[in-house]
């Protein structure tokens, strides 16, 4: 059963920083979450949209609706990779997943970019491009596939790990500093999947809070009425104390 | 006997703007009734930015009667409908527009820094409002480092009173260095800024709460704190000091036009080069060129635009630009070492309830020479919403299946932050890049690079702040290392030959042009700059308003 008070479960504290599999964690029961695990698995922020302002609601609303939507700044040529590469960069291999490809590509094709640009890069939208070509090339590279996208998980993960470590060399990666377009990616990657209510879910975050506000801040514990606390896979029938008759 | 100081019953004197505001929504009161000038009207005084140093310098020119425009790039904010409780949704709210950033330590910009619209990055800094201490205007005569301003600690403290009151500035009564107190009582805190004080108390670390310019209890029609943690995104309750709520409603009952969608591009300057004649903008709506004509220029755009606005206003006697005879504009740009630590604690902890700001300590702010650097930092606590841990959990090198795993811990972590003074370097400096805005104008590029006593101060916080999640009782601790706050970039000083600007932030070789921003600071101390911002222009406009140029 796990056990949140312990922090055995944080890749620092393990063997070869690897992460334990997912499965040790709850389906979630109420709500969506990405890949539908979580800890949190009987909290929904959505429950709560009615004590949202409306410009907040508008805002998450439309960001809800961006799944599926077809890509305007990335090409089909282009869609396969970036699909995939998102996929591995915050580890979403099955449905449900949040639309990261769809709210990165939205963002990129309206210039929405960070501000700045480090010196010797090329603008954010070309190191994107340049990125999925550097993917197709190792992936040609390494393990002789057409593209990236075709790798299993974990060949693409061996490549990724290589390009957060800014190690990838030759072809495109000679006029591309791989850690600097990592970071470039990886910004608006978590942006995007972080921006979902799928993923406080997981992470039980309590979501926009205006114009309600929070009113129990502490001690360390205390909950607000909508919050959940961390909870397990455990049936919650079976967990309750057995009333006497 | 003292006389009592009657916490939270005290305004400031001659400043209405909490009476201004709408109990009911949040919009800019007078933006529909505002005065408006016509660009060949000679008007008392234009204003490049509707930020902290501008907002102020108008508000209280105003007073006087001047007859002001202020130039703003960004848009005229209506809160109800534009801000959001939602971190990607608050992308508006920063200057995206794009900066070249190079050096050995390159600082990002945009939302980290960088704000655009009425109101300024104040709009979304997190609410931290403390005061310099006297050492910072002398460095280099305590310490041998960084450099002396020409004015003392205490020519701006009359400034920092007044606008404590004006914002106003909630926090317990301050120990260190020049003590003070401040008009209303500290917030209540969270559970986590509890156990971050547990640990500090073994550690034999001095905390304090605040000090934030946000509302406790109420203030005109100022509401309280609700506590929701979106400081970073725009207060929609009104609850957070900005200008936008401070000084702005105040300055336009007074007749000042706020010209928002603006963008300057040079200051314009007459046939003997020493007067500024006014303002060259281009009007976002229309993408026309326009002129505003006025007696007294002031540039209020922070330490990457003013710099840029004056190395672009070349011409006839000012081939290098304006202020820049000696090369001395753009040089000295400062910011923050800024590393985040964020422990994990067998409870849940929820960093996202209230306001980011809480408790703060300034007992490492002074030179320790047992250290083996000069001067020091400062520790606050800093409460990331998910997008911003999920940052902070990347800066750890992980990602994919671990970096999921981290975040969904979230609950359980609570972070803390330092602020290391970062010395003053005449190769920290914005100079114009090859490329062009959409303007046409050159955009900036920003090269920084930390020296050795950046490097130890940064080192040696990242211990203390570790060290005191560790006796907070932390199973694990995730470190960040960044860079916060701009400072500095067209100095005040004593000669042209190393500064642009004099002891009244006119610059050099110029009857009647002035910057009126955070550009002018020499050194930047451990404190977050907003009101040192803030009550510079306050001095600025008496001096102004007693010695019309």
């Amino acid at each position: 059963m796990p056990d949140f008070a312990s922090a055995r479960h944080l890749p620092n504290l393990r063997e070869g920083k690897e992460p334990p599999d997912k499965r040790w964690l709850p389906r979630q029961r109420r709500g969506i979450t990405p890949q539908m695990v979580g800890r949190y698995p009987d909290y929904d922020v959505l429950e709560q949209i009615d004590a949202w302002d409306p410009a907040t609601r508008r805002v998450i609303e439309e960001r809800m609706r961006a799944g599926g939507r077809r890509l305007t700044f990335f090409t089909t040529a282009e869609e396969r990779t970036l699909r995939a590469f998102c996929d591995v960069a915050v580890a979403q291999d099955e449905e449900p997943r949040v639309p990261v490809a769809e709210l990165v590509d939205e963002k990129l094709a309206a210039g929405r970019l960070d501000g700045y640009q480090y010196a010797g890069m090329p603008d954010d939208r070309d190191t994107w491009r340049l990125v999925l070509r550097g993917l197709d090339e190792a992936a040609g590279e390494r393990f002789g596939a057409a593209s990236f996208a075709d790798l299993g998980l974990t060949e693409q993960e061996a490549i990724v790990v290589e390009l957060s470590r800014g190690n990838l060399t030759g072809g495109t990666w000679q006029t591309l500093d791989a850690g600097r377009a990592w970071s470039v990616c990886m910004r608006m990657i978590l942006s995007a999947f972080y921006s979902h209510p799928w993923a406080w879910n997981e992470i039980g975050f309590g979501g926009p809070a205006y114009p309600r506000g929070f009113m129990r801040m502490g001690p360390v514990g205390t909950l607000e009425p909508y919050e959940r606390a961390g909870a397990t896979h455990e049936d919650p029938a079976r967990m309750a104390p057995r009333l006497e008759p | 006997m003292r006389p009592t100081f009657l916490k939270g019953a005290i305004g400031p004197r001659a400043n209405d703007s909490r009476f201004l505001l709408d109990v009911h929504h949040r919009q800019l009161p007078g933006e529909a009734t505002m005065r408006r000038y016509r660009d060949d009207e000679e008007v008392d005084l234009a204003v490049v930015g509707a930020g902290a140093g501008g907002s102020v310098l108008a508000q209280r020119l105003a007073r006087r009667g001047w007859r002001i425009v202020v130039l703003e790039a960004g848009p005229f904010w209506h809160p109800d409908e534009d801000w959001v409780s939602d971190e990607a949704g608050s992308h508006r709210l920063y200057w995206t527009q794009k900066r070249i950033i190079g050096g050995a330590d390159p600082i990002e910009m945009g939302k980290n820094n960088s704000g655009r619209g009425v109101g300024g990055s104040m709009i979304h800094y997190a609410g931290y409002c403390p005061r310099f201490h006297p050492s910072d205007f002398e460095t280099f005569t305590r310490d041998g480092v960084g450099a002396d301003w020409p004015i003392s600690y205490g020519e701006l403290e009359p400034h920092y009173r007044e606008l404590e009151r004006e914002l106003p500035v909630a926090g317990q009564d301050w120990p260190w260095d020049r003590p003070h107190r401040y008009p209303f009582s500290p917030h209540p805190i969270s559970g986590g800024a509890q156990l971050i004080w547990k640990g500090a108390r073994a550690l034999d670390i001095e905390f304090r709460v605040g000090p934030v310019g946000i509302v406790n209890g109420t203030f005109g029609n100022r509401p309280h704190c609700i506590y929701r943690g979106y400081c970073l995104q725009g207060c929609k309750v009104n609850a957070k000091a900005s200008p936008f709520v401070t000084h702005l409603p105040d300055a336009l009952a007074h007749g000042v036009e706020v010209r928002a969608g603006c963008m300057a591009t040079r200051v314009e300057v007459d046939a003997s080069g020493r007067r500024a004649t006014g303002i060259t903008y281009v009007e976002e709506a229309t993408g026309r060129e326009r002129f505003q004509r006025a007696r007294v220029v002031a540039i209020a755009g922070y330490s990457i635009e003013t710099p840029r606005l004056l190395l672009n206003s070349t011409g006839g006697r000012h081939p290098h630009g304006l202020g820049n005879g000696e090369d001395q504009v753009g040089r000295y740009v400062m910011v923050q070492g800024a590393d985040q630590t964020a422990g994990r604690f067998p409870t849940e902890v929820r960093m996202y309830k209230a306001p980011p700001p809480e408790i703060s300590s300034e007992q490492f702010y002074e030179t320790d020479p047992g250290r083996g650097f000069a001067r020091g930092f400062s520790i606050q606590t800093v409460s990331p919403l998910p997008i911003g841990w999920a940052e902070h959990v990347l800066a750890d090198g992980h990602w994919g299946r671990a970096l999921r795993e981290y975040m969904r811990d979230y609950n359980h972590w609570f972070a803390i932050g330092v602020l290391c003074e970062l010395l003053p370097q005449a190769d920290n400096r914005v100079t114009l890049a090859e490329e062009r805005d959409r303007y046409g104008m050159p955009i900036a590029r920003f090269d920084h690079s930390r020296c050795d006593n950046d490097r130890h101060n940064m080192a040696y916080a990242r211990g203390v702040i570790t060290d005191l999640l560790r006796a907070a009782g932390a199973q694990d601790v995730l470190s960040i290392t960044r860079y916060a706050h701009l400072i500095g970039g067209c100095r005040m000083g004593t000669s042209p030959a190393e500064s642009v600007v004099d002891r009244h932030q006119r610059v050099w070789g110029m009857m009647n042009l002035y910057l009126a921003d955070g550009s002018v600071c020499p050194t930047q101390g451990s404190a977050n700059p907003a009101l040192t911002i803030m009550a510079l222009s306050s001095r600025l406009a008496r001096h102004l308003a007693r010695n019309p140029a």
